[in-house]
């Protein structure tokens, strides 16, 4: 038997039940497929009295593509659903990828879009055992006050490790989240903060409940870095939205996920319009990249690699996408 | 042993494993899986420190805490147990001083998790810290504390070795090249979870237990030592096990821990462990360090090897003066070396345990002996199959140090992984980024020479015939999954003409059945095998005398064949099977059973010098293999596209059975070879999990093309060898031979993760830079002269 | 320590009705193997790492390690038990029992189910879509190949 905290399961049906849920229940935490929170249940991270498991709302399990906001994505929609979505499939093709490229097939059939997007940040000081935890005198993200990353700072640097961030971040997804104080709408960029401990800016009772996706998206791609052809989470993820006007890059999003607390979009990219991809403009964007992304010893693979890859990624999608032949080493 | 008949109807068939539909309906049942209403849960308290002279342990509030019925520490067992009799050193629970974090200092036996949970956290550990080391470098260093006060300077065990004039060897070659080379600690990851289950009777004072182990007889062994227990006393069952690899090739803490528990609680208990505490419990294969020399002439021909390996041990013996010989001694038997000289360091260091592991100790040198070997065939300009065959073995011939080589198909396994890989048009021209690489392999079918030395043959199995027809074979070995028992089902069914489904295998239950030493060093087929052929040659004889009276012609004129006896020669209908068997109860007196044992003769128990036995075997398989890899620079990943793979294990007992191991052991090879390590954080496991420890997943797993050459070895049961670790150890230098191929870069230090690659490559681009760099100025400079 | 309050759960398991009471915190995998006896579904990890407790839910490969068992309540679940009809092996059974895609047999049951959930929505699976398919079941023992060539057997439906 795998002991599990004592906790009870509320399933709401409505947005205003698992609201009312979130308000009533002490030390309560929102669960969906549970593939990320389950496991680090079991491993003594996190002690919540209630989980408040929200696939019961209607709203929340629905991918819409006819209103006015173009694709909307309920935040309980699993991500094998979500992926195999007729219009996700054809015309977001970035956000499928993305989507797929999670763990595997079990999981995507359990984990979820909200899940995926609030996922825990990971770090390999913190993804361990209670005995193994306490072994190491704990760390600054969960019951200690030392961050064994970098032990001189007072910032924990676990890695935000979703898959399908930065794929939402270069469509310019928006997402509505509810709680205490009503529905909010905000762009999902906002979601997040560089703080390990803390990257998620959602206040006590809050919950997301869905995404929206503009209608007519730029053609982008997703990548990912991971050890192994699957399961892993990514080393490094890059996601990449290009337009194109003539030969010429007019619009540019470039997200990341897996190198920093958050994920986030590449700034300075305006730099980089008006102009054909060519090497130089790969090279251009490798450095932007490269500057950027703050990666550090959270993983087993090297801090070091995570930048290049990044970089190297990036690179890659952007000449993809923007017609050019050939990639630059990114190295 | 001689082939019994010249038509074989059951060996040499592709069967299904016997045990198989349990397997694929959820029927089998693994030691988690038994029935355990009433146990008691058992838990273990792991030490957090490295090295640490253990002051106290309270246990009164554990004790004291409802619900918990036994708490054991150091105290209540003051028996090392370890698998070699002359370096037993570890205590199941610690005493004194802790020497690795993980190490289990105290455990209990409550009616729950909950309450084993609390008990747990109840119990107190104070000690003092010691300096604790995790590299054999800082092991070694002058002022470093012993972890074990009997081996100074931390060496377990040094070995020196010299065969033949290295010295003239090395001065008659054309080329000479040296070489460091690193392999990271890997872990064997066996699926299933370790695990036992122990019923104490305290009335008879008995004990049971079911356990995950390769080797019940010497868990039989050390719980008899550790818990002062008449070993009739004792009863060791291995149920279905899921997989081992050599990590269950000696007695591990976990099962003397589970029965002390028992003992004290008086009962049953239950004590699972997490996939983190298998990985603690560890006995991988150790961080090896190899310095490798090695002399060619021009002609590819070898005339000298110097080697010197150290091997980071961890906290305890185990089995590691085996593994630090088998690296040395196993350097010969592959090819025709003139010279050797091996010096082997076995170092302790605060770290889990180090055991045995799939291709046993001869798997980083061998990755070190073939990347060299490959890199100065291209150096001289030769190609590397043609290096090959210049050093091939001529069979039967004994080896420098003592090893008999009675049946050598290395030349064949070349042959054919070379044309099916097409090597010889395409290696070369393949596109950018793909390259080929091959390699060389082998491996011993059981030592010769039994660790534990009783005078008793090497393996021995029962078969029994009783009324109702079947033929129950009773044999100590371990099927762990690799299809042992299905072996020795077909090779008695072979022997006496009768179907494979009359056979029923009763394996490694103590009660029942004769001893065995257990599933480790590829020994079971040829050794059992060779048990099974004999038991059933002494059961055949008696059915055959049966016969001759109501056929009316005499036993050794008669032959069995598809259950049918008949005087050899005649096509009429004869007797069939049930009629014989009738006829040869009531002869016999009731129910027969037929011994049949193995003994390996002294003069395959190797050299005459110390540490001679290791390496020594009557046979070993040999294997050739080619890899296809596709390197992305950018991203610094390596994809095995494709292997090629060859063995000559003699002769094919079940071929479904040996392509599963061949491709199995090439697999794994590939998980050493591109991303297994263990990583440790001043001695705490960061490789506790599946995700952390990257056992490759399907979706990178290559396709493994292969082929089996049967050399038939004089001595096998029917001619076999070993089949399941001999095509481990060629993948890893394979792997990097392909990508020397592919992009030029030659790597010495495995596993080749992408951030190994990529960083590898970006100094190499640094290097070529500088070179450019300092010819442009020497360009200027000579010019500026002019 | 607070127990969690128990409360029945209903689900159909291997075509059956089932009731048991459990608490919310238990975990499926826990309720088959040590409530029900259903041992065939295998724990090998500290959680969905593996891939060894595959089991069905609605006919979707699912990790019983990662399930809680209330949130089973109302759905199907299906095991390595309920495959064999009338204790004949299904096809896909037979293949892995005559192909060797099992050697120990630990991450078999997983395997099995996740096979069996691909072929019921993809019969004719093309190598690729068997990889992905099966991306999360670790097997230690085949390196996958003959585990490939077994699925490939029962999808073309040889006996």
């Amino acid at each position: 038997m795998e002991l599990l905290p004592p906790f009870h399961v509320a399933t709401p049906g409505s947005i205003a039940a698992a609201v009312a849920a979130g308000r009533h229940q002490e030390a309560s935490r929102f669960i969906a497929g549970g593939t990320d929170l389950m496991v680090n249940l079991r491993h003594g991270l996190g002690d919540p009295a209630a989980l408040i498991d929200l696939r019961g709302i209607p709203e929340l399990r629905h991918v819409g593509t006819t209103g006015p906001d173009g694709l909307v994505i309920g935040a309980a929609v699993t991500l094998a659903e979500l992926a195999e979505h007729p219009t996700v499939a054809t015309r977001y093709p970035a956000i499928a990828a993305a989507a797929t490229a999670v763990g595997a097939p079990a999981h995507r059939a359990a984990g979820t879009v909200g899940g995926n997007l609030c996922l825990d940040t990971r770090c390999i000081f913190y993804n361990r055992s209670a005995w193994w935890r306490e072994a190491n005198g704990f760390c600054l993200k969960y019951q200690g006050d030392t961050c064994h990353v970098a032990p001189t700072g007072k910032r924990c640097h676990a890695a935000f490790s979703g898959d399908l961030a930065p794929a939402l971040l270069a469509h310019a997804a928006e997402i509505d989240i509810a709680g205490p104080d009503g529905l909010r709408r905000q762009p999902l960029a906002a979601l997040y903060a560089e703080d390990g401990a803390a990257h998620l800016r959602l206040a006590a009772g809050e919950f997301l409940v869905r995404v929206i996706v503009a209608a007519d998206p730029w053609p982008a791609a997703y990548a990912k870095a991971r050890a192994r052809g699957a399961i892993d989470f990514p080393l490094a993820g890059v996601a990449v939205a290009l337009r194109r006007s003539g030969d010429d890059v007019d619009g540019l999003r470039v997200a990341l996920t897996g190198t920093n607390a958050r994920p986030f979009l590449l700034e300075g990219t305006e730099g980089l319009l008006g102009a054909p991809v060519s090497p130089a403009w790969l090279d251009r964007l490798g450095r932007l990249v490269q500057k950027q992304v703050s990666p550090m010893r959270t993983t087993l693979l090297a801090a070091q690699y995570r930048r290049r890859v990044a970089a190297a990624l990036a690179q890659r999608l952007a000449a993809t996408l923007g017609g050019a032949a050939v990639v630059g080493d990114a190295a | 042993m001689t082939a019994m008949r010249n038509t074989r109807e059951v060996v040499g068939q592709p069967t299904p494993l016997i045990d198989g539909i349990e397997k694929v309906t959820g029927q089998a049942k693994y030691t988690a899986d038994l029935p355990a209403a009433g146990a008691l849960v058992g838990r273990i308290l792991r030490s957090p420190f490295s090295h640490a002279r253990i002051l106290a342990i309270d246990t009164s509030a554990a004790r004291a805490l409802p619900g918990v019925h036994a708490v054991v520490t150091g105290d209540d067992c003051a028996f090392t147990y370890g698998v070699l009799p002359i370096a037993m050193n570890e205590y199941p629970l610690a005493r004194e001083i802790v020497r690795y974090r993980g190490e289990p200092v105290a455990a209990v036996a409550a009616e729950d998790e909950a309450t084993a949970a609390e008990a747990m956290r109840l119990i107190r550990l104070e000690v003092e810290e010691l300096p604790a080391y995790y590299t054999a470098e800082a092991a070694r260093a002058p002022d470093a504390v012993p972890l074990h006060a009997n081996k100074p300077g931390n060496i377990e065990r040094a070995v020196h070795h010299r065969f033949g004039d290295v010295e003239a060897g090395f001065a008659a070659a054309d080329l000479v090249r040296e070489q460091v080379y690193r392999c990271a600690e890997i872990a064997h990851g066996q699926m299933e979870l370790n695990g036992a289950l122990v019923a104490y009777d305290t009335a008879r004072d008995h004990l049971t237990i079911w356990s995950t182990t390769q080797v019940p007889y010497y868990v039989h062994l050390m719980l008899a030592r550790c818990l002062d227990m008449d070993m009739s006393r004792i009863r060791v069952v291995k149920p279905f096990v899921g997989g081992g690899f050599g990590a269950r090739v000696e007695t591990l803490n976990f099962e003397i821990i589970a029965a002390l528990l028992a003992r004290a609680a008086g009962g049953r208990v239950r004590l699972l462990l997490s996939r983190e505490e298998t990985f603690l419990t560890h006995r991988g294969r150790p961080e090896t360090e190899v310095r490798l020399k090695l002399g060619m002439t021009r002609a590819g021909r070898l005339t000298a090897c110097a080697c010197e390996v150290v091997q980071r041990g961890g906290a305890y013996a185990g089995y590691g003066i085996v593994t630090i010989l088998y690296a040395g001694s196993l350097l010969q038997g592959l090819y025709d070396i003139p010279a050797i000289a091996y010096d082997g360091w076995r170092v302790y260091a605060n770290l889990p345990p180090c055991g045995a592991m799939r291709g046993h100790g001869s798997v980083d040198v061998r990755f070190a002996f073939e990347a060299l070997l490959d890199s100065m065939a291209g150096e001289a300009g030769l190609d590397p199959f043609a290096v090959r065959r210049q050093n091939l073995l001529s069979a039967p011939t004994e080896t420098q140090n003592g090893l008999r080589v009675e049946s050598y198909g290395l030349g064949e396994c070349l042959d054919w992984v070379e044309r099916a890989s097409g090597w010889t048009a395409r290696r070369g021209r393949l596109e950018p980024g793909r390259g080929l690489g091959m390699a060389c392999s082998h491996y011993v079918s059981g030592a010769a020479k039994p660790i534990h030395w009783t005078g008793e043959p090497h393996a021995v199995v029962h078969l029994r015939l009783d009324f109702d027809g079947g033929i129950t074979l009773l044999t100590g070995a371990a099927d762990i999954g690799q299809g042992s028992s299905t072996v020795m089902a077909q090779a008695a069914a072979e022997v006496l003409g009768i179907r494979l489904d009359r056979v029923r295998v009763v394996a490694a239950d103590s009660m029942l059945t004769p001893k065995d030493n257990g599933s480790y060093s590829s020994r079971v087929t040829f050794m059992v095998g060779n048990a099974t052929i004999d038991a059933a040659r002494a059961l055949r004889a008696q059915l055959l005398a049966a016969a001759a009276e109501p056929l009316g012609v005499p036993a050794d004129t008669i032959e069995c064949e598809h259950e049918t006896f008949r005087h050899i020669g005649d096509d009429g209908p004869g007797l069939p099977f049930a009629d014989v068997a009738r006829a040869a109860l009531a002869r016999e007196g009731g129910a027969i059973t037929a011994k049949g044992s193995f003994t390996c003769p002294v003069e395959f128990q190797g050299g005459k010098h110390k540490g001679g036995a290791v390496g020594s075997t009557m046979g070993f398989s040999y294997a050739a293999q080619v890899v296809e890899v596709a390197v992305d620079i950018d991203t610094g990943m390596v994809t095995v596209e494709q292997v090629w793979v060859a063995q000559d294990c003699g002769f094919a007992i079940n071929p479904l059975a040996v392509e599963g191991q061949m491709q199995g052991a090439v697999w794994m090879g590939m998980g050493q070879a591109i991303g297994e390590e263990t990583r440790y954080e001043r001695g705490l496991a960061l490789h506790g999990s599946l995700l952390d420890y990257r056992v490759p997943s399907i979706v990178e797993s290559p396709p493994i093309a292969l082929h089996i050459v049967e050399s038939i070895d004089p001595n096998g049961p029917f001619g076999a060898k070993e089949a399941s670790e001999g095509a481990l150890a060629g993948f890893l230098p394979a792997l990097v031979n392909a990508i020397a191929d592919a992009i030029g870069l030659r790597l010495e230090t495995l596993p080749v993760t992408p951030d190994r690659l990529l960083e590898a490559l970006a100094v190499r681009r640094r290097e070529q830079r500088l070179a450019r760099e300092l010819a442009r100025e020497q360009t200027h400079a000579q010019e500026g002269v002019a | 320590m607070t127990q969690a309050t128990k409360q029945v759960r209903a689900f159909c398991l291997n075509g059956r009705a089932q009731e048991v009471l459990v608490a919310d915190n238990v975990l499926l995998l826990d309720t088959l193997r040590e409530a029900l006896g259903l041992t065939g579904t295998k724990r090998g990890c500290d959680g969905g790492e593996c891939g060894a407790c595959t089991v069905l839910i609605d006919g979707t490969p699912r990790l019983a390690c990662l399930t809680r068992t209330q949130e089973c309540d109302g759905h199907g679940v299906e095991t390595i038990e309920g495959l064999a009809e009338n204790g004949r092996m299904s096809r896909l059974q037979r293949a892995f029992h005559e192909r060797l895609g099992t050697q120990c047999g630990y991450c078999t049951p997983g395997m099995v189910m996740a096979a069996d959930g691909l072929l019921r929505r993809n019969p004719d699976p093309s190598v690729a879509e068997i990889r992905a398919a099966l991306a999360g079941n670790i097997c230690r023992c085949t390196g996958y190949v003959k585990i490939i060539e077994a699925i490939q057997d029962a999808a073309r439906g040889a006996p």
